[in-house]
């Protein structure tokens, strides 16, 4: 059994108009259909990436993985947990928000302007009571920050003190803190220069290989997603066009789209030989 | 303390003569009102000090029956002009800050509410809001302010005078805050760290405190300066009309008022001072709080 399973997940959003004023002007309902039927599925410890362009339903998708957002119908399983099951009790929804966490795409909206980074650490610990003792928790959010390439002084300092890379660090291992065994990257370096998006990506694989993280990883970045998915699902107007594993996909696309999209990457290695 | 000396709100005040004199003024004149028993050369408050004799005694001029000389002169009674400026002052204060703490507390909350929780409760509270704007505010406070009156029993009316002040400014003035506040939580809570926050199972209830209340405060603090100029002009008018504090504890428009009545008779100082001192105190904190609004709004840097 996979670790995640998705299916026929779909989420439509009423754009219409109060019924009062349809009444009235005699305008009909108007559903946008943000994410269309989708399934997929990722097996424990690999990467799955989401791929397609602005608007076709990833963070859409993100959000209802991670389960702050309710799907129209179908349903997401983690380890067999559905969020949206009525007969979950708060136990185990507890227990089912520790093992997901997510790392966002904007470094500078997700992080609180006002708390230091060691607050913004403690949270995920201290909401899932994971340690009692102060001064193990102190020492927790030093470890984390090392783990993240960061050192034990910048706990006092406020997000603004810190790059946009280092912000994403700093994400990563708020994340990491209460020990999740999902982690959603919804577009982690779509906001970073590019070398700095080769050490955020080493660092998530990094991570994985140490503690066996399971990622769902989206982007529109062929060439980020090529270097991180060992599987591939590219997403078209909410609908899933074609999945497959990352070498046969990228080298041998059957759907339009996917060779669309493709052929649209910029090739920069042409230009050196 | 060095942080606040070297921060950028500092450096831009210390540049800034406007707000520099208009900073002076506000200290001066909050300093003169707590200190007035030691300043103030008698108490007007007090009725047994007043002598009728020194009624109406022009500024810096001997009375012509006691031969006693007053800074700003008398007024009817022989209250000692300068004295009863600060003591008045002192109410005037009190109920200005009161008034605006309890708008600011509703305010934030009606505002970070309606703006968090959406929905109907938002067009509820907003529409509420809405309403009440569409009156002038010193008619809700007047209006508030006669029904508080009306509830009471006649016993408590003159003590609980001035708190039925403090409310009816106080309801009148809410709104500003719950619009500003209701827009940034707006904008707030469409970030990804509250999303970060939903993931760990924190609650409504603890997002909006810890989380969006912080970042939603420092425009608050700009409407809060100029709410606090609204409010005393507010509570002068309320008692320049004759609902406001009983005449026997004289704020500054019931200070206005009593002068009113005698400016035409010659007697110009009994209007001039406290009008003066309300102009001073009110234009200082309007224009210092300009001088915050620029210096907080990151657009205008």
């Amino acid at each position: 059994m996979s670790y995640v399973t998705a299916s026929g997940l779909t989420r439509q959003y009423d754009l219409s108009d109060p019924w009062f004023i349809r009444m009235i002007t005699g305008r009909k309902a108007n559903v946008l259909t943000a994410v269309n039927q989708v399934s997929f599925s990722i097996e424990k410890g690999t990467t799955y990436a989401l791929v397609g362009e602005s608007g076709s339903g990833k963070s859409t998708i993100a959000k209802m993985l991670a389960g702050v957002l309710a799907p129209s119908q179908g349903s997401v399983q983690i380890d067999g947990h559905d969020f949206n099951n009525p007969r979950l009790d708060n136990a185990n929804k507890k227990m089912l928000r520790q093992r997901v966490q997510m790392v966002f795409q904007s470094p500078y909206a997700s992080l609180n302007p006002r708390w230091k980074i060691g607050d913004i650490l403690l949270e995920p610990i201290n909401a899932f009571n994971l340690i009692e003792d102060k001064a193990t928790r102190q020492k927790r959010v030093i470890e984390l920050l090392e783990q993240v390439g960061m050192s034990a002084h910048d706990q006092t300092k406020y997000p603004h003190e810190f790059s946009g890379g280092q912000r994403q660090r700093i994400s990563i291992a708020r994340a990491l803190a209460c020990h999740p065994e999902l982690i959603i990257c919804d577009e982690p370096t779509s906001a970073l220069d590019v070398s700095v998006q080769a050490q955020v990506l080493n660092l998530l694989k990094d991570l994985q290989q140490e503690n066996g993280l399971t990622y769902l990883f989206i982007s529109h970045d062929l060439a980020v997603i090529s270097t991180m998915a060992n599987k591939i699902g590219v997403l078209k107007d909410g609908e899933l066009v074609e999945e497959g594993e990352t070498s046969g996909l990228l080298a041998n696309p059957q759907h339009a789209y996917t060779k669309m999209l493709l052929a649209a990457a910029p090739d920069i290695g042409a230009y050196i030989s | 303390m060095r942080r606040f000396l070297q921060s950028d709100l500092f450096y831009s005040f210390r540049y800034s003569p406007v707000a520099i004199v208009s900073f002076v003024i506000i200290v001066f004149i909050i300093l003169t009102a707590i200190f007035a028993d030691l300043i103030a050369p008698n108490n007007p408050f007090d009725p047994a000090s007043l002598n009728l004799m020194n009624g109406f005694t022009p500024p810096m001029q001997a009375n012509d029956f006691t031969g006693e000389t007053f800074l700003m002169g008398t007024d009817d009674q022989g209250r000692d002009l300068f004295s009863t400026i600060l003591y008045g002052l002192r109410i005037s204060l009190f109920v200005g800050v009161m008034a605006v703490m309890l708008a600011m507390l509703l305010g934030v909350m009606l505002g970070l509410v309606a703006g968090f929780v959406g929905g109907w409760i938002d067009s509820f509270i907003m529409r509420f809001a809405d309403i009440q704007m569409t009156f002038p505010s010193i008619l809700v406070a007047m209006l508030i302010y006669g029904v508080a009156k009306g509830i009471l029993p006649p016993e408590v009316r003159y003590e609980m005078s001035i708190a039925v002040l403090i409310m009816s400014i106080g309801l009148s003035e809410w709104v500003p805050f719950a619009r500003t506040v209701r827009g940034s939580t707006l904008v707030e809570k469409e970030k990804e760290y509250i999303i970060a926050a939903k993931m760990v199972g924190l609650s409504r209830y603890q997002i909006m405190i810890r989380h969006i209340l912080p970042n939603v405060l420092s425009p608050v603090l700009v409407i809060a300066t100029i709410t606090f100029a609204l409010a005393i002009i507010a509570e002068a008018t309320l008692s320049f009309l004759g609902v406001g504090v009983p005449t026997t504890k004289p704020s500054l428009g019931t200070l206005i008022r009593i002068g009113q009545d005698f400016l035409f008779s010659g007697e110009w100082w009994i209007l001039f001072f406290p009008a003066v001192t309300l102009l001073a105190f009110a234009l200082s904190i309007n224009l210092f709080g300009d001088w915050l609004r620029d210096t907080l709004n990151p657009k205008l840097k």
